[in-house]
Formats: structure tokens, C-alpha cells, sequence
């Protein structure tokens, strides 16, 4: 077999005898790659820092600084659980800790003694289970981002044949998909009085690159006429909208699929009016399906900002005011107000490339499928991403020759590059580093209040800070800057999850400072890089 | 002196440990380590400076080590001693600690010896 050939996974054993972790490693150091771990805090250290490159957890519960049952709760909290399978490993013979263990979410239990087959058979088996399930998701995955792919491609390659006969450069329909997507999310942002589901939205914005198929049965004369339609010729082209609707309706045998349902509702009323004077039926304020009212606005704002044949483009500024006055037919008050919201972001990504847009939109409604499929959890293809980004940092970082930090609130971990613990003198993953004492020793407990001040001080919108502070490098007390950013969580209701930054070197101050230590350490010194 | 021997001297678990590490070499390979194992003068240590928990820890270790290896009776006084901790601290005499120490002894010597003769 290549098994030779293959990076061995790697196994961490989680255990404060040396003796039991010495025999586990024994029994399995010929097909894996064995860490150890001598209690629960460096286990997760090193799980925080290698994270899914580890395949299997054996860990113990009675251990001092954290014990077995700690490290599943930091696991848990992390999610790491889901990944990284665990087997306990315990003399505890006490039956709710068994129980306990597995509500925790551990693979297997295997209570001392153990049997040195019975582990090897376990341990092979939890690998290889998680090792398929890993897989069948990545094949799942890969067919949910085909199968979405094909789907949009074909609604393109469809939109485009309407557009082409229009004289179109093509973006329009690239245009509407964009801005009926920003107006719908800006929307649920506002209310909930029209619940989306991140599908719904994703359904809308495909099939609104639907809304004119009905124009491919309107003659070209009329269609591509440079000057003002008769009343006859208007009255044709205004058929565009019910001829789409019966389009879709003739596909008899498709009528229960919700895309179809959705581009009905898109192509048949996106010329209604929120006043009831539009057409073709006239419809009345919320009569008017959502997806249709949003995108009737869309096409509004891009026909007014886009040259055509009979008119020039319009500012984004003048087509806003337009709207917003009611000169371009009526609309719902709310898609106004959003319209409004997200103005400023409307122009930047109009901007954006056609293919840009195209490829990131694709991505993002693949990432949303992921998100809305639990029982996927991580793919392997976000994991892969994810290995590749920690190898990029921690590459980079180790060259660069920074004091880089990062810091975690929940689990409380720091994490220092290579180069900037040894220049601090601190190990390179502290957790709880506000009770460690290396670090209590590096900074005076006043400095690391000020940080924590300064820290609070910033928002998500501002989290970039920077502080002057006081701290020990190759064991000197030195004046130095910290800049750092804030990482806020999602959600209504951010709040502080962690900080990443790094200690630079103050440069118009002498090197000699180690006298300040003695007087109260100054200044707090805050300036939001923006002020800059 | 075979590890059959060693066992036999210290009322060990021979059969179950054959059975479960697949051999002698391995036995032999592990037991030795056990003289080297620090969890009993850590017991030792911390009962001393009156530091229950830490004991209890202690004593757990050298119970599963105990379990392990198959050193039945120093694993029935260790185990009796991690459970007295773990529920009455308080009522710890120097008796258990002494108890264990007589196992430990013996133990430790047999292992010596079989170490001597590899």
C-alpha cells in the first residue's frame, strides 16, 4: 500500500503519567505521529494551534492545572468536537463518568487497564470513521457547488440570449442580480414583516436574471427602436411581462418547483406599480409579490444609470433622487428607506468586475448552503482552506521577525510568534496568561489594565487601536508600541471575542529607558489609526 | 528471573498482563519504566505538605499505572487510598500513606531485580 508514502495522521495523547503516555505511544507510534501532552491546559494549546491537523485525541480525565472533562468543554465551546474525534482514557471507573464523557461528545471510552489490541483496533477505527465521514461530506459538498453552478450558468446563458437580442451589453442582468440581492438583505435587516430564508434570497436573486424573458417574443424593430414608441408599439412591449409569466407557466411539469414559481412572480408583475397603476394586472401595494417589488426597483435604478439606445446614463446620485421623488413610478416605503441604506455599497459593486461579482456571489450562496446544512459542519474543502491559511501565517510570521500576537477571550489564550516569545520570555501558547506569572512578571499589572482600557474603547467599526506600554524584552524593560485590532463577533449585539497585533519598537525614543520603569508608567496614548 | 517470576513474587497480574500487552518484551519494557515513574514520591510529597487534592491526583496516576502494568497489590492499596481522598480528605492517616509504601517497596524491588537481569 502508499501508506508509506502518506504524511502520518497525527495522534495527541492527553495524560500527566509519563509511563501511560509512554505506553499509548508504543502501541501506536508505527502508523502515527504521536504529540504529548502532559495536562489539559497544554492540550489545548496544542490543539489551538494545530487544530484539524490532528486526527484523534486520547485523553485522560484526572489531571492537574485542567482536567479531561475541561478540555471537552473548551472543545465543545470551540466546535473543535466536531472535527477531532476523542477517545477517553481512564482509570475513572465511575459509571456517570462514563456517561458524562460520552454526552460530551468523545468517540469511545477505554478504561484502564487497557488492552493493547483493543486500543489500536479503536483508535484505527474512530480514525477511519471520521476519515469517511470527512470524505462523504467533501463528495456532498462538491456536488451541492456543481449542481449550483450548472443551475446559474444555464439561467445566465438564458438571460443573455434575451439580453444579446436587446442590443445589451450583458451586465444588465449581472446589475439586477446584485442589486435585488443588497435590497433584499438590507430589507431583512429592517423588518421582518417579509421573512427570507437565505435560500428564498438566493432563489429570488437567481431568478430575477429571469424578469425579461418574455421580451424574446417582442419584435426586434420594436425592441431595438432608437426613438419614442407609438402607443401601439408601447402597448406591445408592455406584453413582454405576461408573455415571460406564460412562458414558465407552459413548462407544465415544472410548475411546483420553486424557481419557477419565483420567476413567474418576477417576470409577470416586475412592472407593477406599489400604487396599483401599473402593469399587467394592476396589482396594489402588497399584492405584489416581494421578489417582484424588489425587483422592479432594480431595474428601474439600472435602467436609469445604464446608456441605451434612446437616452444617456444618469449619475447614481441624480437615479437615487429620481426614485426617491417618485418619478420612476411608486414604490413600497421600506424598499425606499433600503434603497437609501445601501446606496454607498450599490455604486462599489456595481463597479466590481463582472466576473468578480459573478464568482463571489456563486462562492458566498456555496458557503451559505454549508452554513444551512448542519449536519455538514466544516467541509474538508473549508478545513483544506483553513490549514492553508494557518501554514501561510505562521510561515510568514516566522519570518518576519515581529513580536505577533493573538488573543482569544474564550478559551482565554495567547498565542505569541515563535520570535516574540523568546524576546519576551514567555512560552509561545499561555492560557489564562493573566494569571500566569512569566507574564505578570513581563508587564506591571497597571499596564496591562491601561491595555485592557484602551482595548475597550474600541467598536466594531473602530477596532484598530494602538498603546504605548512598558515591557520586558530579552529580560530589559523597554518602552515599545502596541497595535493591535479587536475582533468583534458577529451579530446585533457584537461583542469581544479576541485581539491580534503585534509590539513594535518606538523609534524616535532613545534605547535607554529602562528608568522609567520607577516612575508611574505615563501616558495613555490612543490614536485610532483612522485619525492618521 | 522471569517477568512470570517478578509477578509471581508481587502477586501481579501475569495472565492478564500477557494478555493485554501481547508478550514479555513489552511487559518487560514497561515495567522497568515503572521504577522511574514519579507519582508515588509525588504522593508522598504532597501528604506530606498536607495538599489533599494534589494527593488525590497522585495517588490516581499511580493507581492507573498500577492498573496497567498489573502490580495488583500495590494497585489495590493505591486505589484504596485515591478513593479516601478523592471522598474524606480529612480523614487521612499516615497509616494509608504507610500501607502503600510497603507495597511500593516491594514491588519497586522485584521490578529492580528483573531490570537487573535484562
Amino acid at each position: 500500500m502508499e501508506k508509506k508514502n502518506r504524511s502520518r495522521e497525527k495522534i495527541l495523547i492527553v495524560d500527566d503519567s509519563e509511563m501511560n503516555r509512554s505506553i499509548l505511544a508504543d502501541m501506536l507510534e508505527e502508523d502515527y505521529e504521536i504529540l504529548e501532552a502532559a495536562d489539559g491546559q497544554q492540550g489545548v494549546a496544542m490543539l489551538q494551534k494545530l487544530g484539524a491537523e490532528i486526527s484523534l485525541v486520547l485523553l485522560d480525565i484526572v489531571m492537574p492545572v485542567m482536567d479531561g472533562f475541561e478540555v471537552l468543554a473548551v472543545m465543545n465551546k470551540n466546535q473543535w468536537i466536531k472535527d477531532i474525534p476523542v477517545i477517553m482514557i481512564s482509570a475513572e471507573s465511575a459509571p456517570d463518568a462514563i456517561q458524562r464523557a460520552y454526552e460530551q461528545g468523545v468517540s469511545d471510552y477505554i478504561s484502564r487497564p487497557f488492552d493493547f489490541w483493543v486500543v489500536q483496533r479503536r483508535v484505527v477505527n474512530t480514525i477511519m470513521l471520521y476519515a469517511k465521514q470527512k470524505k462523504l461530506i467533501g463528495m456532498v459538498t462538491d456536488q451541492m457547488y456543481e449542481k449550483e453552478r450548472d443551475a446559474n450558468l444555464m439561467v445566465t446563458i438564458l438571460s443573455h440570449i434575451v439580453e444579446f437580442r436587446n442590443g445589451e451589453s450583458g451586465l444588465h442582468v449581472v446589475h439586477i442580480q446584485t442589486i435585488t440581492e443588497l435590497l433584499l438583505e438590507s430589507l431583512q435587516r429592517k423588518t421582518d414583516r417579509y421573512p427570507l430564508s437565505h435560500e428564498e434570497i438566493n432563489m429570488i436573486v437567481m431568478a430575477s436574471a429571469l424578469h425579461d424573458i418574455g421580451k424574446i417574443a417582442i419584435p426586434s424593430e420594436i425592441l431595438n427602436k432608437p426613438g419614442r414608441f407609438t402607443d401601439e408599439e408601447y402597448e406591445i412591449m408592455k406584453t413582454h411581462s405576461s408573455v415571460g409569466a406564460s412562458m414558465l407557466r407552459d413548462l407544465s411539469l415544472y410548475q411546483q418547483e420553486p424557481l419557477v414559481k419565483v420567476a413567474y412572480e418576477i417576470c409577470r408583475w416586475h412592472h407593477e406599480r406599489y400604487d396599483g397603476r401599473g402593469y399587467p394586472d394592476g396589482l396594489k401595494g402588497e399584492e405584489i409579490p416581494i421578489g417582484a417589488q424588489v425587483v422592479a426597483m432594480a431595474d428601474v435604478y439600472d435602467a436609469l444609470t445604464s446608456e441605451r439606445v434612446y437616452k444617456k446614463a444618469f449619475s447614481h446620485e441624480k437615479a437615487l433622487q429620481m426614485i426617491l421623488n417618485g418619478e420612476c413610478g411608486t414604490f413600497n416605503p421600506l424598499l425606499k428607506e433600503c434603497l437609501l441604506d445601501v446606496s454607498g455599497q450599490l455604486q462599489e459593486k456595481l463597479e466590481e468586475s463582472f466576473s468578480n461579482v459573478k464568482s463571489e456571489r456563486e462562492m458566498r450562496n456555496f458557503a451559505e448552503e454549508i452554513r444551512h446544512h448542519e449536519e455538514l459542519g466544516a467541509s474538508n474543502r473549508t478545513l483544506r482552506l483553513l490549514e492553508y491559511e494557518r501554514m501561510k501565517y505562521q510561515f510568514f510570521s516566522s519570518l518576519s521577525q515581529e513580536i505577533q500576537f493573538e488573543y482569544t477571550v474564550s478559551p482565554a489564550i495567547l498565542t505569541v510568534s515563535e520570535w516574540g516569545a523568546k524576546r519576551l520570555g514567555i512560552s509561545e501558547i499561555t492560557v489564562n496568561p493573566w494569571e500566569n506569572e512569566g507574564i505578570r512578571e513581563s508587564w506591571e499589572k497597571e499596564e496591562i489594565q491601561r491595555l485592557r482600557e484602551t482595548v475597550l474603547q474600541t467598536t466594531p467599526e473602530e477596532p484598530v487601536f494602538r498603546c504605548f506600554c512598558h515591557t520586558k524584552i530579552d529580560g530589559k524593560v523597554c518602552r515599545r508600541q502596541i497595535v493591535g485590532r479587536v475582533i468583534w463577533s458577529e451579530g446585533e449585539k457584537p461583542y469581544y471575542t479576541g485581539l491580534i497585533g503585534k509590539v513594535i519598537e518606538v523609534l524616535e525614543e532613545p534605547e535607554n529607558t529602562v528608568n522609567q520603569k520607577n516612575g508611574p508608567c505615563s501616558e495613555v496614548e490612543i490614536e485610532r489609526s483612522r485619525e492618521e | 528471573m522471569t517477568v512470570k517470576e517478578c509477578y509471581e513474587q508481587i502477586q501481579g497480574d501475569y495472565e492478564g498482563v500477557f494478555a493485554r500487552f501481547r508478550g514479555d518484551e513489552r511487559i518487560k519494557k514497561f515495567a522497568v519504566k515503572f521504577l522511574a515513574d514519579g507519582s508515588f514520591e509525588s504522593l508522598c510529597n504532597t501528604l506530606n505538605a498536607g495538599e489533599y487534592e494534589e494527593a488525590f491526583r497522585a495517588a490516581h496516576t499511580l493507581k492507573g499505572v498500577c492498573q496497567n502494568l498489573g502490580f495488583t497489590g500495590l494497585f489495590q492499596v493505591s486505589d484504596k487510598i485515591t478513593e479516601e481522598l478523592r471522598n474524606h480528605p480529612g480523614s487521612y492517616t499516615l497509616s494509608m500513606l504507610e500501607e502503600v509504601r510497603e507495597e511500593y517497596q516491594k514491588t519497586f524491588t522485584a521490578v529492580q531485580a528483573l531490570k537487573e537481569e535484562m
